[in-house]
């Protein structure tokens, strides 16, 4: 039952999922776009519970253990309810308030406003730091040790200065060449990796659909 | 060369190459910062892609909407903001309806402040009703929900019936700019932007069932990985990375420039070339040094 | 120089530098600000969750619709979404799969033929050589490369073969035209990178010290 069922609905909403592209039949048509506005969107919804619970247990659990840093986890809890109040209950549009004031005099702590000056500094910035690691890694990593390494290193060469205007003070063509480069054997060997990957995506979602594929039903036994 | 000559050389490339990576971090964050500072007139040249999704939305029908999806999250905002800036730029200057939605919730914020940037850019010149850039009449921003492939679907069938209300919360039934964008027949085309592999995702659901016009704005991470669906024709030219995004506003320039909408407004893509330059170079000559040493040191032993 | 004096324009200064302070070492900054992301991240989420899908497609339907079958319809979708919860109780955890079935059994089904027919159809068609390309010398030159690539390319993630033979200098091709793509992929990742840390720069020395434009 704790695997039968599962299994079972998976192969019936796959099914349904299939056929549904297929047959222009208006009774199907409607069952498909009811399936998709309120089934799929609500279970969707409710799907969030996943990643923000995970969250809040860690962070408990962090804490309750005493492990390392774990006075840390206050913080990530805190933010993550404060900012989930002002946005439940401040209301997602300024000019349409919620029950909660989002400002204090002229200073505001909408949720939009913690957004462009919070979220974005930090998730932008977090990921700027992988500029310093990749030059560190150029310069520590990036070896030509054989044919093929120099010949991935001459083609990066080629695009890196192809793709700055420095590369048409260098000669008229590199921009056009590296451009060809993209368009002609960068395209090839994508496409060809793209019918692997895609053959084997297909194969994948079809064990899944038929249930051959478990490994999305977890650990734990049960029939 | 003497032993001791030899030894002392292979001795430097052997330091050079233990070198503490926080030097080399310097280095490149003079080297970007200078050029921020004190930057050189650079006019970027558009590709094939670029131009060919400008040429589209050029001489599109007038009546046919340009629907923006934002497929990213502020991760990822310096490269792709400055593309849906320009693509609104471009679509208002043409007084083409829009529309833009949100795949990622996280871009539901980068959306807005998007379109209320352009939207202020253009009714900053506006003398008159006919030149404002009014929500809801010029442009409607439905918003987010989940999952995608309701969104796919759905919006070739009603795109009130996937957004009932916009982001501003109005019920998108009422505006006046959805009497005549009820689905993908009404638009010229659409453009993700993105930073995944949602580009794909509108490929497989919304171009095969419903045969939407699609382009996408892709980060330059995976924008060489993107060049088989522009040379099946699947997409209608690519904006690749920042690069894209400054030939993009380029064109952009010239073309209010030869409407009479000369404003000097800010080109945040092309802005950032002059440091793009500088650190293209800083990177290669990290990878030509960093052999060198290898090479030095390996045939020493 | 025109310093920033709006408050929010500091507090993101301040963030964006405590997250660029991991460069020299880890330190109490870096670490707050990493833990701040994660917090707000989750309850921005939930906000929009809230608002754009629980509220109109499920509390308001519910509280005003006059048909009691949409009502329950709706009530008992939540129930199965609720199950979501029983994740986090050992006891009955299994419970969870049944939510995650109906949501991958259907994007499983509906992208197979979808998929077929985009990613493996239509590009074929575009690998393959048409009169079309003979029109100007170039695009057949490029057709004909493109297909040399794309069949090489395969064939160097062919296995069930050992690289012997005929396979073996195909494959050798495949792996150049691989190289040249990565090194493709490369150049274009470096100009990522530094964009992003471009972004940011254009943020610290233009809206918050006023150095730049």
């Amino acid at each position: 039952m704790q695997r039968r069922l599962p299994l079972m609905l998976v192969l019936v909403t796959g099914i349904f999922g299939a056929v549904a592209f297929f047959v222009p039949h208006g009774a199907v048509r409607s069952v498909d776009e009811v399936f998709r506005n309120d089934v799929q969107r609500i279970l969707a919804a409710f799907s969030l519970v996943l990643g923000v619970g995970s969250i809040v247990q860690h962070h408990l659990t962090k804490i309750q253990r005493k492990a390392s840093f774990w006075q840390y986890s206050w913080i990530t809890l805190t933010a993550l309810v404060l900012t989930a109040i002002v946005g439940v209950f401040g209301g997602i549009d300024p000019n349409r308030p919620g029950i909660l004031p989002t400002h204090i005099g002229s200073f505001s702590f909408h949720i939009q406003t913690i957004f462009s000056n919070m979220m974005v500094p930090l998730a932008a910035t977090m990921f700027s730091l992988l500029a310093f690691f990749m030059s560190s890694a150029a310069y520590r990593a990036f070896r030509a040790r054989n044919v093929e390494a120099t010949l991935l290193l001459a083609a990066a060469f080629i695009l890196m200065l192809g793709a700055v205007p420095l590369g048409r003070a260098i000669h008229a063509e590199l921009p056009s060449f590296a451009e060809w480069i993209l368009a002609v054997p960068n395209t090839a060997s994508k496409r060809g990796i793209l019918f692997g990957v895609e053959l084997g995506i297909f194969a994948t979602s079809l064990k899944i659909v038929l249930g051959i594929e478990r490994g999305w039903l977890g650990g734990g036994g049960g029939k | 060369m003497t032993p001791q000559a030899d030894s002392a050389r292979v001795s430097f490339w052997t330091r050079l190459q233990a070198i503490d990576r926080r030097w080399i971090y310097l280095v490149l964050a003079a080297v970007v910062i200078v050029p921020l500072l004190f930057p050189f007139k650079i006019k970027p040249k558009a590709t094939t892609p670029v131009q060919k999704l400008f040429n589209y939305i050029d001489t599109m029908p007038r009546e046919k909407a340009l629907v923006i999806s934002i497929d990213y999250t502020p991760d990822t905002r310096a490269e792709l903001q400055p593309m849906v800036v320009a693509l609104l730029r471009h679509a208002f200057a043409t007084r083409r309806p829009v529309g833009v939605l949100a795949m990622a919730v996280y871009g539901l914020g980068l959306g807005e402040e998007a379109l209320s940037q352009v939207a202020a850019e253009f009714n900053a010149h506006a003398t008159n009703h006919e030149d404002s850039i009014i929500n809801g009449e010029d442009y409607v921003f439905w918003g987010w929900t989940t999952p995608p492939l309701t969104v796919m679907l759905g919006m070739g069938e009603r795109i009130t019936n996937v957004f009932p209300v916009d982001y501003y919360g109005a019920r998108t039934e009422s505006l006046p700019i959805m009497r005549d964008l009820r689905n993908y027949d009404d638009m010229g085309i659409l453009v993700t932007v993105a930073a995944s592999a949602m580009p794909r995702s509108w490929i497989v659901y919304a171009q095969v069932q419903f045969g939407v016009h699609l382009s996408c704005g892709i980060t330059a991470v995976s924008a060489a990985d993107f060049y088989p669906y522009v040379n099946s024709g699947q997409f209608t030219g690519m904006l690749a990375g920042m690069k894209g995004a400054a030939e993009y506003e380029e064109l952009v320039t010239a073309k209010m420039n030869k409407e009479g909408l000369d404003w000097g407004l800010r080109n945040r893509g092309t802005e950032a070339m002059s440091s793009q330059t500088a650190a293209h170079l800083a990177i290669m000559a990290f990878i030509i040094i960093g052999n060198i040493g290898f090479f030095a040191t390996r045939r020493r032993k | 120089m025109h310093i920033a004096t709006d408050p929010w324009v500091w507090i993101a200064a301040i963030l964006t530098l405590a997250i660029f302070s991991f460069l020299y070492r880890e330190n109490p900054f870096y670490r707050i600000a990493e833990h701040l992301y994660v917090g707000i991240a989750n309850g921005y989420a939930i906000t929009f969750y809230w608002h754009r899908i629980l509220v109109p497609s499920l509390f308001d339907p519910v509280a005003r619709s006059p048909h009691f079958i949409t009502k329950v319809w709706l009530i008992a979708l939540a129930i199965i979404g609720a199950l979501y919860f029983t994740r986090f109780i050992p006891k009955i955890s299994w419970l969870v799969r049944i939510p995650i079935a109906i949501l991958l059994g259907y994007g499983c089904g509906a992208s197979i033929p979808r998929a077929v027919e985009a990613e493996l159809l239509r590009q074929l068609q575009a690998t393959i050589i048409t009169r079309a390309h003979f029109a100007h010398w170039d695009t057949a030159a490029w057709a004909i490369i493109i297909l040399i690539g794309v069949i090489t390319t395969v064939s160097y993630f062919f296995f069930s073969a050992e690289r012997k033979g005929a396979l073996k200098p195909i494959s050798y091709v495949g792996i150049v035209f691989i190289m040249v793509g990565f090194g493709a992929s490369f150049g274009y990742t470096v100009m990522a990178r530094i964009s992003l840390f471009i972004g940011r720069l254009q943020f610290l020395l233009g809206d918050w010290l006023g150095l730049i434009r």
